[in-house]
């Protein structure tokens, strides 16, 4: 699975899904710390529609972590002071660019997670879609 | 003017610290940062804005130890903002991918996907609510638990991650003019100081963490000095947009390599300006300009004023104040008008005896 794609389902999915599947790798693999997690920013740059030109709107605090297995870096960047989860998806991130042999059992796992997401969207729509307007004219 | 320094007062400054603690907790309770974060969020929004710094964990215990007051909180995130490392610059982030969760037009009754009111106070009564003295925990958990169980909307297929952009559809009609894709790199105010003239990428990055209540009084001076000229909301959205970041180690990155990090909410103003055009032949035409505002978190009549001060900006025009850039982009900063106001109470003892000794003078 491409890595936008599952770095989504973990950082919106149940935080117990990353800590299972890093803790996994750290059980059978030398996980060396590269970079305890730490806080940092990420300038957020948007294009906007007026003119079609892009800006710095402002920055983020994030928590991001460096681990390397076999060789191989991870890295771990989420939004907000989360040393854990950061630290998680870095071992999960290097397990991926390791081409470890577990990773093939994650898929199955992200995408149950995936659909649960899915689902609590869906219901957020619904939710949000009741505060929709339904115009009728007046008769004045 | 010179400054000398002073010591000295060093035993009042720590009685004086410890009397601000005292003030904060004499009442006997003490604000739990969580129940802040759960209960201000127009407060936390507003400070995140003009600090620019999105998190709300960090806003709560800012404001906290601030004691609600907004600027004091922007000061304290900006102070520790500047302690840590910009490790990222985000994925360009385009408002077509925001989960709607509220989006009005005062421009078109129908628009594509409907008008969605969301959260809003403007139908409420304003009215206090005295009933909100006795509320419990254990009643607003119930609450939300039933509002859970409400059902959704089941004949509504919209999909709120997908809006189209009220401009497109103008744009599609020919209303307004279509605007090339500009590629080129945003400055950044925080890496450089600022000259004039600006760029549109400075203007935009100054308005958007401006201080809330300054950004909107300019707007409204803007729209008193336009006369018969009327301004509309196009679109007015709000939403999360997902962050993404690229792989530091990759030279070349695809679509699927980027690391997403998370989502802000934001409020995104277009709003529609009526222009008197003069054709060719003679003829006038009315077109249509475009004011835009953002800001982090709900604050509507901040991206609102935001977008009104962006068209006044792009329209330079020396008879008003509020078209010109130096006088709007260096006054509307939370910290340093703030500053500047705060520090005519610091000791300004050998200049003040310098202007006596001068008026003692005058008066032999």
């Amino acid at each position: 699975m491409i890595r936008k794609r599952r770095t989504m389902i973990l950082i919106k999915g149940s935080s117990d899904v990353p800590a299972k599947l890093a803790q996994e790798i750290q059980d059978s693999y030398e996980v060396k710390r590269i970079e305890e997690s730490n806080n940092g920013l990420v300038m957020i740059k948007v294009r906007e529609k007026a003119k079609q030109s892009l800006f710095y709107l402002g920055e983020v605090l994030i928590t991001e972590c460096k681990v390397m297995i076999n060789g191989f870096l991870g890295i771990g960047i989420v939004q907000g002071h989360q040393p854990e989860l950061a630290h998680n998806l870095a071992v999960i991130d290097a397990a991926y660019n390791a081409s470890l042999a577990e990773i093939n059992a994650w898929t199955k796992v992200l995408l149950i997670e995936e659909n649960r997401i899915n689902k609590d969207n869906q219901v957020f729509m619904k939710k949000i879609l009741k505060t929709k307007v339904n115009f009728d004219t007046m008769n004045v | 003017m010179g400054y000398v320094a002073v010591k000295g007062g060093i035993q009042a400054i720590e009685e004086s610290i410890k009397r601000l603690k005292y003030e904060r907790l004499k009442k006997g309770t003490v604000l739990d940062s969580q129940q802040i974060e759960g209960g201000m969020r127009c407060l936390i929004d507003q400070v995140m804005s003009e600090s620019s710094l999105y998190c709300e964990t960090l806003t709560a215990m800012a404001i906290k130890q601030a004691e609600g007051s907004p600027e004091e909180a922007v000061f304290l995130l900006r102070a520790y903002r500047s302690t840590l490392p910009r490790k990222h610059y985000s994925r360009t982030v385009q408002s077509e991918e925001m989960l709607v969760e509220r989006r009005i037009s005062s421009s078109f009754k129908e628009i594509p996907g409907g008008q969605i009111l969301g959260a809003a106070m403007d139908y409420t009564h304003r009215l206090i609510d005295f009933d909100l003295n006795k509320e419990t925990d254990d009643e607003a958990i119930k609450w939300v638990c039933e509002y859970a169980l409400e059902s959704g909307v089941d004949n509504d297929q919209t999909n709120l991650s997908n809006l189209p952009k009220t401009l497109d559809y103008l744009r599609e009609e020919g209303l307004i003019s279509t605007c090339e894709i500009n590629y080129d790199e945003p400055d950044d105010v925080t890496k450089e100081s600022l000259h004039f003239p600006t760029s549109r990428s400075q203007r935009l990055q100054i308005l958007t963490r401006g201080q809330t209540g300054a950004v909107t009084s300019l707007g409204y001076a803007a729209l008193r000095s336009y006369g018969a000229l009327h301004p509309t909301v196009g679109e007015l959205r709000i939403g999360n947009l997902p962050i993404y970041v690229d792989s530091p180690f990759l030279e070349q990155n695809e679509d699927g390599d980027a690391y997403y990090i998370g989502e802000i909410k934001v409020t995104e103003v277009e709003t529609l300006f009526p222009e008197e055009i003069q054709k060719g032949n003679g003829e006038k035409e009315i077109e249509f300009d475009i004011g835009y505002g953002i800001c982090y978190g709900q604050n509507e009549t901040k991206a609102i004023a935001m977008s009104i001060l962006d068209r006044c900006l792009e329209a330079a025009n020396p008879e008003y104040p509020i078209h010109n850039e130096e006088f709007v982009l260096l006054h509307i900063d939370s910290v340093e008008s703030t500053g500047f106001i705060s520090h005519l109470k610091l000791p300004h003892y050998v200049t003040f005896q310098s202007k006596l000794d001068s008026v003692r003078k005058t008066k032999k």
